[in-house]
């Protein structure tokens, strides 16, 4: 081991004992061999939806590559199954259900893109539902999976995955992958935080002892004791986001699989249900001022969607839930959590944490998350739906103006507009307008040298090969069997 | 069919030289069933057609066209352009090329330069540019297309063109004709407006005859006759920043020897001087601020610096650093020169036009010119500007010199405060504050910072994972790699003659 520069950071203080804390702490040990990390193994909070609702989106296959953590592995301990995206019902004008899955829908052509082209043969009246065209809507209606197939241009390559994580589980397994990686874990509460004159952090004060570092990281939820003592800022988001209330119900015994989660919108919010190995997790999402769904039963877990302005300030960086929260919709908050954590390593600062590495940090970190806002926010805002107390309220609000402007121009043209940092491609915000209703008023003209006859006919020889498509494959329940009785490190099996 | 029954936009591109045939040849191929293109140019007006050097982009464009590029280099005396060797900027007697292409590999998802930094500080007296694929040819005067293989490390380079840019336009103007673009040759004498909306709503010209339009494309060069003079849009003016604001030209016959497949930048008494080798000349200039130098003197200096016969008398060619705050303003979209000038330190020009047009593409009016259209072009057209600004200037800030008043007034100058913030994000541990959208990302900062003499003070920690020895190790094999895939490389220009030959024996 070399020495390293004069600046590096050598002890790294967690705050947090849940899913993000172990999460971050491993991948910190792991990237930085030289470096102390500890972790402050305090019990998760209840309202740290990050540590409670682990679901994932594709990429956190790189993340758990990072962390070690095998998914083979995760499946043979029943931990994971995998999901290929969201069965959206009563959501929309139509009020028919769809697909939101990750990853491709259809194909492009040249300078046009496939909603570009669904578009032209719609006003030639020669489409079907969007998701029609989608591998893996197919496979999500079939209730079947398979890992997408490396070999290019074929019809189960262009699609992604993401994970659903019994949440006790995973846990206990990112604990042991915490220790395997020499992340040593201090079991109580922090009492008290010492502070450096220049505000930062100078120790945390457990019962028994003194806990020193140079980097300090707050994955302790929402409360975020470290972060709100660096900073009180706030970014509300109730206004986009109206879901303030949370109520998770989790049922034993077997479920039938399945490979997309089911969001239904209720008269007063929208209830999800997500298929694990054994039982499901199952939860509803709402605001306090329009009413509880009816169902929803047990004490109801308070949320405040938004961020903090700065989630790294001083010596002291917030993760998860402590920097950012948003509610369950599409699973983005394990997501936010796991692109900081890399973030925070890529940008990782000396020890004096300069100003300027953090504000690099956090400027990109604030484009990532309001462009997640944004995406949540247009399901709420512009999902057309006018039953019910909750989705009322919601008629007349105002959008983030990045969310307005892509709205705006793709209704113009089917343009989505461009921005750094973005989690969702421009494939899954076309599939997400369209889905909600949404359709751009003309065929973008740059598109528009298709020929609409051959269009159409393209279309429907897709749609027929991908209705075809899961009769020749395997169930899901089996799909798991063969995969599990594979050596472990080998995620490719088509 | 809804949409295509709509009728064609009548697009008016005023100005027929590089970014007037450059939008004409464009919206033919890619927008027939749109828009009815007119070129309005005349040939009183002399083209700038100076820039001679291009960017990878431009390969780009080259194939939207379906241009056969072996074709396209012969017609235009193209070379391979791999990057530009900067000379005497950091500091006189230094040499530095900026590479169309990436330093080494990423290891364990770190990049390269760090385990170079790191190894610095262990006492490995290392030239980082060893390490740039690109760099290395560029040195031996080789070339090579780069492999599509993205997992080979000859992959990690790009090119661009080097080309007779008054032959490019004429090139693009046959093009553009036998696809259906009109031409209209004469001089522009008034402008029309519509009395109502305040949109430009024809052309008279000298002949009498009225060029109407839906849509009118600015090419007009600086003198920006419909977006600056006629609509009035404002001007930023960034002169204070990038003081050059004349050039001299000076063409020269090719100097025995290879052909270099690079242009070269070599900083001069009150700016720098361009070499850029074509198959068949070489063209030089003094881009230089007149502030500080005379253009007698100048010219001078030209005629002094190049290496052999004279082609021409040196041609004085003057400009100003800024752009228009908007480029698309009611319905006339400047594109080049029009909209905004940027001096050719980094060969910017035809990026920015081509930048413009594919904008232009996608934004095209699907009836009539929107707010929305207008605002999301001028948006896209900002994301460029500012980071291109601030990159030229780093060329003359981050320097020592200290031999001149120009130089002493560019190293002194406060620069913009992005950029500070950029040059100190940088010096900490050699981050390079992200964006993936525009021109100039992560490795052409890397080349100008190190190439000048900014060596940051720290390194990503995570490339302290690995130890030193094992480390060396694998420098010294990527070194040797790269080193040996150029040796197989045949030399640039027998690469051209050989392509050229080809060309001969196929007709």
């Amino acid at each position: 081991m070399a020495a390293g520069s004069d600046r590096a950071i050598r002890r790294i203080t967690i705050v947090g004992g849940g899913i993000v804390g172990l999460s971050a702490a491993t991948a910190f040990a792991r990237a930085l061999p030289g470096v102390r990390v500890e972790l402050v193994d305090t019990a998760p909070d209840p309202g740290a939806l990050c540590d409670r609702l682990p679901g994932t989106l594709p990429t956190a296959n790189r993340f758990h590559a990072a962390l070690g953590v095998d998914e083979i592995d995760l499946v043979r301990r029943g931990i994971a199954t995998h999901r290929l995206g969201l069965r959206f019902e009563s959501w929309s004008v139509a009020g028919k259900p769809w697909h939101f899955v990750h990853g491709e829908t259809g194909f492009s052509l040249g300078a046009a893109s496939f909603h570009d082209l669904w578009l032209l043969a719609r006003q030639a009246k020669g489409a079907l539902p969007y998701d029609s065209y989608a591998p893996a809507a197919a496979l999500a209606k079939a209730g079947k999976f398979v890992h997408p197939e490396s070999r290019p241009n074929t019809l189960l390559s262009t699609f992604l995955y993401g994970l659903r994580l019994d949440p006790e589980g995973y846990g206990e397994h990112l604990r042991r992958s915490a220790v395997a990686a020499g992340v040593i874990l201090a079991s109580g509460a922090v009492h008290a935080i010492e502070r450096r004159e220049d505000g930062g952090v100078a120790a945390l004060l457990l019962a028994d002892r003194r806990v020193e570092g140079d980097l300090y990281i707050d994955c302790a939820g929402p409360a975020a004791p470290l972060a709100s003592a660096m900073g009180k800022g706030f970014d509300d988001w109730s206004a986009y986001l109206p879901c303030d209330r949370v109520v998770l119900t989790a049922e034993r015994g077997s479920g039938t699989l399945s490979t997309a989660e089911t969001v239904t919108a209720l008269a007063s919010g929208w209830r999800w249900s997500a298929p694990l190995r054994e039982g499901q997790l199952a939860g509803f999402s709402f605001a306090a001022g329009t009413g509880v769904p009816s169902g929803a039963e047990g004490e109801p877990v308070a949320i405040r969607p938004g961020r903090r302005p700065e989630p790294w300030i001083r010596n002291v960086l917030a993760l998860g839930d402590a920097a950012c929260t948003v509610d369950p919709l599409h699973w983005t908050g394990l997501h936010l959590a796991h692109s900081a954590v890399l973030r925070a390593l890529e940008l990782l600062p000396g020890r004096d944490c300069h100003p300027l590495e953090l504000r690099e940090y956090n400027r990109r970190t604030a484009l990532e998350t309001d462009r997640v806002r944004d995406f949540l926010a247009l399901h709420y805002l512009r999902s057309g739906r006018r039953a019910g107390a909750f989705w009322r309220a919601l008629v007349d609000r105002p959008l983030p103006d990045s969310l307005a402007w892509t709205i705006e121009q793709f209704k113009a043209r089917g343009r989505i507009p461009f921005h750094e940092e973005e989690t969702f491609d421009k494939a899954a915000w076309a599939a997400a307008l369209i889905g909600l209703g949404i359709v751009p008023r003309h065929v973008n003209p740059a598109a528009a040298a298709a020929s609409a006859t051959e269009t159409v006919a393209a279309l429907a020889s897709l749609s027929e090969q991908i209705e075809a498509l899961p009769r020749r494959l395997p169930s899901y329940a089996e799909y798991l069997v063969r995969m599990t009785s594979l050596p472990a490190s080998s995620p490719t099996l088509v | 069919m809804a949409d295509g029954s709509r009728r064609k936009q009548q697009v008016v591109v005023l100005g027929g030289g590089t970014a007037g045939w450059m939008a004409a040849a464009a919206l033919v191929r890619l927008l027939p069933h749109a828009a009815d293109v007119h070129v309005v140019e005349s040939a009183e007006i002399g083209i700038v057609g100076v820039g001679e050097a291009t960017l990878p982009h431009l390969r780009a464009f080259v194939q939207m066209l379906g241009l056969d590029e072996a074709e396209f280099m012969r017609a235009t005396h193209a070379t391979f352009k791999l990057g530009i060797d900067f000379r005497d900027f950091g500091r006189i007697g230094d040499s530095y090329l900026h590479p169309f292409g990436s330093f080494g590999t990423e290891l364990n998802g770190v990049r390269f330069h760090h385990y170079w930094r790191r190894m610095l500080a262990a006492g490995r007296d290392d030239d980082l540019f060893a390490y740039s694929i690109a760099n290395v040819m560029a040195a031996r005067n080789r070339f090579a297309p780069p492999s599509a293989d993205t997992n080979s490390l000859l992959s990690t380079y790009s090119y661009a063109y080097q080309f007779d840019a008054t032959l490019f336009g004429p090139y693009l103007r046959t093009y553009a004709e036998a696809r259906g673009a009109a031409r209209t040759e004469g001089r522009v004498v008034d402008v029309e407006l519509d009395g109502e909306s305040g949109d430009v709503a024809a052309l008279k010209m000298e002949s009498g005859e009225r060029i109407e339009g839906d849509l009118f494309v600015d090419c007009s060069g600086f003198r920006s006759l419909l977006l600056g003079r006629t609509l009035g849009a404002a001007w930023e003016d960034w002169s204070h920043w990038l003081p050059c604001d004349r050039a001299v030209a000076l063409p020269c016959t090719p100097p025995p020897g290879p052909i270099e497949p690079y242009t070269r930048a070599t900083a001069m008494k009150a700016g720098w001087r361009w070499r850029i080798p074509l198959q068949h000349r070489v063209g030089n200039g003094y881009v230089y601020s007149s502030a500080h130098i005379s253009d007698e003197e100048a010219a001078d200096a030209i005629v002094a610096a190049i290496e052999s016969e004279a082609m021409a008398e040196p041609r004085v060619l003057r400009f100003r650093a800024g752009r228009r705050r908007q480029s698309w303003v009611r319905n006339v979209v400047g594109v080049g020169l029009a909209s905004g000038f940027l001096e050719p330190l980094e060969s910017t020009s035809i990026y920015l036009a081509q930048g413009a047009i594919t904008q232009l593409i996608e934004l095209f009016p699907t009836g009539r010119i929107a707010e929305i259209d207008r605002a999301e072009f001028n948006r896209m057209v900002d994301l460029e500007y500012d980071r291109i600004r601030d990159f030229l200037i780093l060329h003359y800030h981050a320097t020592t010199r200290d031999d001149s008043s120009f130089w002493n007034h560019v190293r002194t100058m406060e620069v913009p405060e992005s950029l500070r913030e950029k040059i100190e994000l940088w010096r900490q541990a050699g981050r390079v504050s992200s964006y993936s959208q525009g021109l100039f990302l992560e490795p052409s900062w890397i080349a100008v910072y190190v190439g000048q003499g900014i060596i940051p003070r720290g390194w990503d920690q995570r490339a302290d994972a690995f130890d030193a020895p094992s480390l060396a190790g694998a420098m010294d094999r990527l070194r040797s790699k790269v080193a040996d895939a150029v040796g197989t490389m045949p030399a640039h220009a027998d690469f051209i003659r050989r392509r050229n030959a080809a060309i001969e024996m196929d007709r």
